[in-house]
């Protein structure tokens, strides 16, 4: 159940905005203010319970959109183009994941593993 | 800074908010707000309640409303634009509160109250316009926030940019001068999207364009997080879709951010809008700012804006008094002396005018003549309308009362205590209760708004909540599950509240088929523990408000400033307040109630007299005394009319009646408990039955007082007093405490304490906090009276547990009377009583039932019969066959399924018909309701007139033919020509061939189109199968020794779960064989075994062993159940050693009983064994 896409780990600022991601192995460093907002969950079809009192998180999560560089300044011809994701938070595990990845012309969406 | 939330749904915004006023303004005060507002959808139904909550928190209430805006363009009557808060401004001595309730008053006018309406509730724009501003000041006393969800708020969507400034423009431009602000609202969904921060911005910025304030809200639908998904299962009860499905309309909140959230977030919240529209720190300030001075001009003084507690009854220039009331109510109480008390002299005299003065004493210091006045002048107007009336309640305690015909008990004859209805320690206006005839209380309602003016009166409402049935029903919509799976769950559900409804899957045998799915299906299914959940949510949520069902609200010419009305059912104005805002908003309330038993009764009575019509015939009719001049008795008149509240209450055969246990149909003494009850008490005079009703409570039956006082009253047991000062007290119920006046006079005999404190104590019984003050006086004042330590703590144990299971004489003396005449009724006139009541159906059982009762008592129940049967039930003299000379009843046309009341009216004003085709000519009956008629043999004489010779069978079957013809245009009857007198050809005609329709065929199909069964009762067809199986009859069960294990069966007739002392859940099933009531109890390994059964099935084969209760009364505690239609699972008993293996004989049996009987197929199981599914 739930939304089955990418884990990523964030770290935060204080105000709860991503500062540093570690995707994939590699770190990005969060590069423009990000945007955020909520998205609604069919929580009816991805959980089991939903007892009176269960809390926050049920029916929306958190949606951040940051724009991120990698970090690894190794790389040769190091002005790499920043990349778009939509990061998603749930309230209730506080745990992150990667919901989309948008290029320069349209969004992809992350690979769904089942 | 402090931020005040000014867009607040509770939960009675029904299908809409999710939180109570408490909650609310508890997590408000919590966070260190000063003030609250609740603003519900359609009306200040939650309002009273939110005032209550902010004075308990300490806030400052403010008062609004949420309200759909017709769209100026579309359709004035179905198109709305969008919706809007409104605000009242306070501290203008209700200017404010005023223009509120009358805007929402507006907002309903066009509204039918009737469920399914068409016409939406909400205003035009130009009376919200018109209601802003005070008509007298004409300085504005409302503010109208425009926000998301109003046409501004809505075209912002896309990027449209004239839309929403056009549409701004108009409010602006239609709106006095400052009563407009813009609302802005952010639940951070997706940019771009309702309820996004962009959309909160382009709102700040339109109204900072036009120089409109802004103010801040959230759109508060639930006090936390948690509630978000409530409100998405209440999305799906209001517009009836499934989540599912208005997920992907897109018609769900976008996000679940509408809860109450704390200043610091709405600060946070505050500062991101800003940032995002690229403002600074001042607008900032200036937003917040803003929000908070219209939260001040908002802030609501309940005494001097509302009115709260300050008690308004109708101006005395009403009800025609000039002068003083008191001087009036004096004069009315001197007037009613000779009627009530003729010849009264010396003491008694001397007594009652003591109790008078007191009592005019007390109404005087309270100033409450008025209101005496008041509830007299209706009370007279329904006397004057012919329609039965009697006060119940506490009224009865009155002197007053009684003199100026409110009550028709008297309170001296029956040592009723006036404290415990008013006195001067008590600041509320008393309640008095009127019961009228239920069928003609709609006419009495309409009376008073005739008599007070319609600006005066107004119809109570009620909430209606959530309870588990209809709670599992929406959830389970909600989830998009299959409408059969959750019917079959709602059935099961009985009688706990929805938020049990886990606790409940765990304990009762009737869930556990359903528990096991819960568990099994885990994997597969969770949508059924999501059910529960959802159920629990649901629970107790208000779901719509409807007519209360007696009360009718009096004031004066200001009650329609100080409440909102809405149309009822009944299309007279309803309050939008339920009975508890009555108190706070200082709204008398008067409770007129109607009782399907007066009916029944005045029914009866005009048989009596229809039958009999003089009074000779009625007194030799119902064996009266021959009274003192030897032509009958004073009660009834000349012409055949029996006065019932004249008739002396100590008819000896009325009492035999009772302690027969044969009550069925009698008022309050019907119930299998009740039966149970009289049968052990046998009650011998009027004092009995007010006792017997009395105990006949939970809290007695709880507590266990009854067994001693039987014991102590048929003189098992010596009667006990805890002292001799008070067995003056306690001596009418044997030493056992009975009545909340005993509790009185305990109080005053052993403190001194005055019975007016003495109420008050009784009041604190019960309450943790204060009782513990009560018992330090009590304790104190006794001692210094003199009492022993033992005195006292005895009697102090008896008060103090007193305050679970007492019951005040008054209402069990006003109770008492219809009792009485009641079972009077059933005593000397059977049949027109039995009538009465099949017409009015007054008590808690099926109708079958009562029909049942005739049969047993030998009453000839006549067929229906298209020239005999009315629109009613009545009584007829038998002219031939086996009963001819007797009285019985013949049945009615209404009732019949599917035969409309304009075609019953139809038919009886177009009686007598010489056949069909004049019924069809002359009634217009729809072919099928013909048929129905002719299924339920109402064309048999008819049919026998004719001379043919075919059957009921094969009449259906040419009707039926007939309907798949199609319809010639009927013959014209031209107004006033005859009809040749032909007979009827088409009757005569009839071909016979089809065989003549059983028994079995008959009473099913009576209680099909009847949910009676008339021709026999609908276990005689089973009897076969009942002797098989080796049952015993109701009516030999009498006859066995206590503790007999027997086999019953019967149909269900009533099915009880009183709670009962321990807590342990019984329940308490009656059957009807026929023969008569068995009544079982099944305790809790009993309800193990039957299961499902329970609650579940029609006809039941009980196992039990017999409960002697009483010289007349037995009963059965059940061991076993088991459903007596599904034969393969009845038990049985082997076959004699001679015969073959037991398995064979099983086969045969099944063979045999097998086939239906009258209910196969028959659903309508509430009308029949009175438990719904």
């Amino acid at each position: 159940m739930g939304i089955f896409s990418e884990g990523v780990e964030v770290e935060c600022a204080p105000g709860g905005q991503p500062l540093n991601l570690l995707w994939a192995g590699r770190r990005y460093t969060v590069c423009a203010e990000p945007v955020r907002w909520f998205e609604r969950r069919q929580w009816w079809a991805e959980e089991k319970r939903a007892p009176l009192g269960a809390g926050k998180g049920l029916v929306d999560h958190e949606i951040w959109r940051v724009q991120v560089k990698a970090e690894d300044e190794r790389v040769p011809g190091a002005s790499q183009e920043p990349l778009t994701l939509d990061l998603s938070r749930d309230i209730g595990s506080g745990r992150w994941r990667l919901l989309r990845i948008h290029d320069a012309l349209q969004p992809k969406t992350a690979p769904k593993t089942a | 800074m402090s931020l005040t939330h000014l867009h607040v749904s509770t939960a009675f915004s029904a299908h809409y908010g999710v939180s109570w006023p408490e909650e609310l303004t508890g997590a408000a005060a919590a966070d260190g707000a000063t003030a609250l507002a609740c603003t519900d959808r359609d009306g200040l139904y939650g309002t009273v309640k939110h005032l209550k909550a902010c004075m308990a928190a300490n806030l400052d209430p403010v008062v609004g409303v949420d309200l759909a805006v017709f769209d100026d363009d579309g359709d004035h009557r179905t198109q709305l634009s969008g919706r809007v808060v409104v605000l009242a401004h306070g501290h203008n001595n209700g200017a404010g509160y005023r223009a509120l309730c009358r805007l929402i008053s507006d907002a309903h006018a066009r509204t039918t109250g009737k469920a399914g309406g068409v016409v939406p509730v909400a205003v035009t724009r130009e009376e919200l316009a018109s209601r802003t501003l005070d008509p007298n000041t004409l300085k504005p006393v409302l503010t109208v926030l425009i926000g998301p969800d109003s046409d501004v708020g809505r075209s912002m969507g896309g990027r449209k940019y004239l839309l929403p400034r056009t549409l701004f423009k108009r409010w602006l431009e239609a709106m006095p001068q400052g009563t407009v602000v813009a609302e802005v609202v952010s639940q951070l969904s997706a940019p771009g999207a309702p309820l996004s921060t962009a959309h909160a911005v382009r709102m700040l910025k339109l109204a900072a364009e036009h120089h409109v304030p802004a103010v801040l809200t959230n759109a508060v639908r639930y006090c936390e997080e948690d509630g978000a998904a409530t409100a998405d299962v209440l999305d799906s009860a209001r517009t009836l879709k499934s989540l599912p499905e208005l997920s992907s309309a897109p018609l769900l909140q976008p996000t679940g951010q509408g809860w109450l959230k704390s200043e610091k977030q709405m600060v946070e919240l505050a500062k991101e809008i800003i940032q995002s529209a690229g403002y600074g720190t001042a607008d900032l300030k200036r937003l917040l700012a803003q929000t908070e001075a219209l939260a001040d001009r908002c802030r609501m003084d309940p005494s001097s804006d509302m009115g709260w507690k300050q008690p308004v009854v109708p101006e005395t220039t009403v009800i025609g008094i000039a002068g003083d009331p008191l001087a009036e109510l004096t004069q009315r109480c001197e007037a009613g002396i000779g009627r009530r008390f003729p010849g009264i002299s010396g003491k008694q005299e001397a007594e009652m005018r003591s109790r008078l003065e007191h009592e005019l004493r007390i109404i005087g210091n309270l100033g409450f003549a008025s209101y005496f006045l008041t509830v007299a002048e209706v009370s007279r107007m329904i006397l004057d309308m012919n329609v039965r009336a009697a006060a119940r309640g506490s009224g009865a305690s009155s002197l007053v009362n009684f003199l100026i015909d409110i009550s028709q008990v008297n309170p001296l004859q029956h040592d009723l205590v006036f404290e415990r209805f008013l006195s001067g320690d008590r600041a509320t206006l008393p309640d008095i209760d009127i019961d009228v005839e239920s069928a003609e209380r709609h006419n009495v309602y309409r009376k008073i708004f005739e008599r007070f003016g319609a600006e005066r009166v107004t119809l109570m409402s009620m909430q209606n909540g959530y309870r588990a049935r209809g709670a599992v029903r929406d959830a389970g919509m909600a989830l998009g599950m299959d409408d059969g799976e959750i019917g079959e769950i709602a059935k099961q559900l009985w009688r706990f509240s929805a938020r049990k409804f886990r606790e409940a899957l765990a304990e009762k045998p009737e869930l556990r088929e359903f528990a096991g799915r819960v568990e099994r299906d885990f994997s597969e299914n969770q949508q059924l523990d999501l059910l529960v959940d959802l159920t629990e949510r649901l629970d107790r949520l208000p779901r719509h408000i409807s007519m209360h069902p007696c009360g009718v609200i009096l004031g004066d010419s200001t009650l329609l400033d100080r409440t909102p009305v809405q149309p009822s059912g009944l299309g007279l104005p309803m309050s939008q307040f339920d009975k508890h805002d009555m108190d706070p908003m200082g709204m008398l309330k008067l409770d007129v109630l109607g009782v399907r038993m007066q009916s029944a009764m005045a029914f009866a009575v005009r048989e009596v007299i229809r039958i009999h019509p003089s009074k000779a015939e009625v007194t030799s009719a119902g064996s009266h005394p021959s009274g003192n001049d030897g032509e009958g008795p004073d009660y009834i008149s000349e012409d055949g009319r029996i006065d019932l509240n004249a008739v002396p209450l100590d008819d000896e055969p009325t009492y035999e009646l009772i302690r027969s246990t044969h009550t069925l149909g009698c008022f309050q003494i019907e119930s299998p408990g009740q039966r149970e009850l009289v049968g052990k008490m046998a009650p011998r005079d009027f004092n009995d039955l007010i006792i017997d009703i009395s105990l006949f409570r939970p809290g007695p039956m709880k507590s266990d007082m009854v067994r001693p006082f039987l014991e102590h009253r048929h003189g098992f047991a010596p009667e006990v007093y805890p002292h001799p000062d008070l067995k003056p007290v306690l001596q009418e119920t044997h030493g056992v405490t009975v009545f909340h006046e005993q509790i009185l006079k305990t109080f005053d005999v052993m403190t001194g304490c005055g019975l007016a404190k003495a109420d008050e104590f009784r009041r604190v019984l019960g309450n943790e906090a204060l009782e513990f003050k009560v018992e330090e006086f009590f304790r104190r004042e006794a001692k210094a009276k003199g009492y022993s330590p033992e005195v006292v703590d005895k009697v102090w144990g008896t008060l103090k547990s007193f305050a679970s299971f007492g019951f005040c004489k008054a209402h069990g003396a006003a109770f008492a009377v219809p009792t009485y005449q009641s079972a009077w009724l059933k005593a000397h006139h059977p049949e027109a009583f039995l009538a009465g009541l099949w017409e009015h159906d007054p008590g808690m059982y099926p109708k079958r039932l009562l029909v049942a009762e005739a049969r047993r008592l030998g009453i000839p129940i006549l067929p229906l019969d298209i020239n005999r049967s009315k629109a009613e039930y009545r009584v007829e003299r038998v002219e031939s066959g086996e009963h001819a000379g007797k009285l019985g009843i013949r049945l009615s046309l209404k009732g019949i399924f599917g035969l409309s009341a304009s075609e019953l009216k139809r038919i009886v004003a177009g009686q007598p018909y010489d056949s069909l085709a004049d019924l069809r000519a002359r009634s217009r009956l729809s072919k099928p309701g013909i048929k129905r008629l002719a299924q339920l043999g109402a064309f048999d004489s008819l049919h026998r007139e004719s001379g043919n010779d075919a059957n009921r069978a094969d009449l259906v079957l040419h009707l039926q033919n007939l309907q798949s013809r199609p319809t010639k245009k009927g013959v014209d009857i031209i107004e006033g020509q005859l009809a040749l007198p032909l007979g009827d050809v088409e009757l005569n005609n009839l071909q016979r061939g089809q065989p003549a329709p059983t028994m079995v065929e008959n009473v099913r199909a009576e209680l099909d189109l009847m949910a009676v069964d008339v021709s026999e009762h609908l276990m005689e067809s089973h009897r076969p199968l009942l002797n098989r199986l080796g049952v015993t009859t109701a009516d030999k069960l009498l006859g066995l020794r206590n503790g007999t294990e027997v086999l019953v069966a019967g149909v269900r007739i009533a099915t009880q779960t009183p709670p009962m002392r321990g807590g342990r859940r019984v329940v308490f099933i009656s059957i009807d064989d026929g023969t008569g009531c068995v009544d079982s109890v099944f305790f809790h390994e009993a309800q193990e075994l039957a299961g499902p059964l329970l609650f579940g099935t029609r006809l039941l084969l009980i196992r039990g062993t017999t409960r002697r209760t009483g010289p007349r009364g037995i009963s059965l505690s059940a061991s076993m159940a088991w459903d007596l239609s599904r034969i393969e699972t009845l038990p049985f008993p082997p076959p004699d050693q001679n015969q073959d293996s037991t398995s064979s004989s099983i086969d045969e049996d099944q063979m045999t009983f097998g086939q239906a009987g009258p209910l196969d197929g028959i659903g309508r199981n509430l009308a029949i064994t009175g438990l719904g599914s």
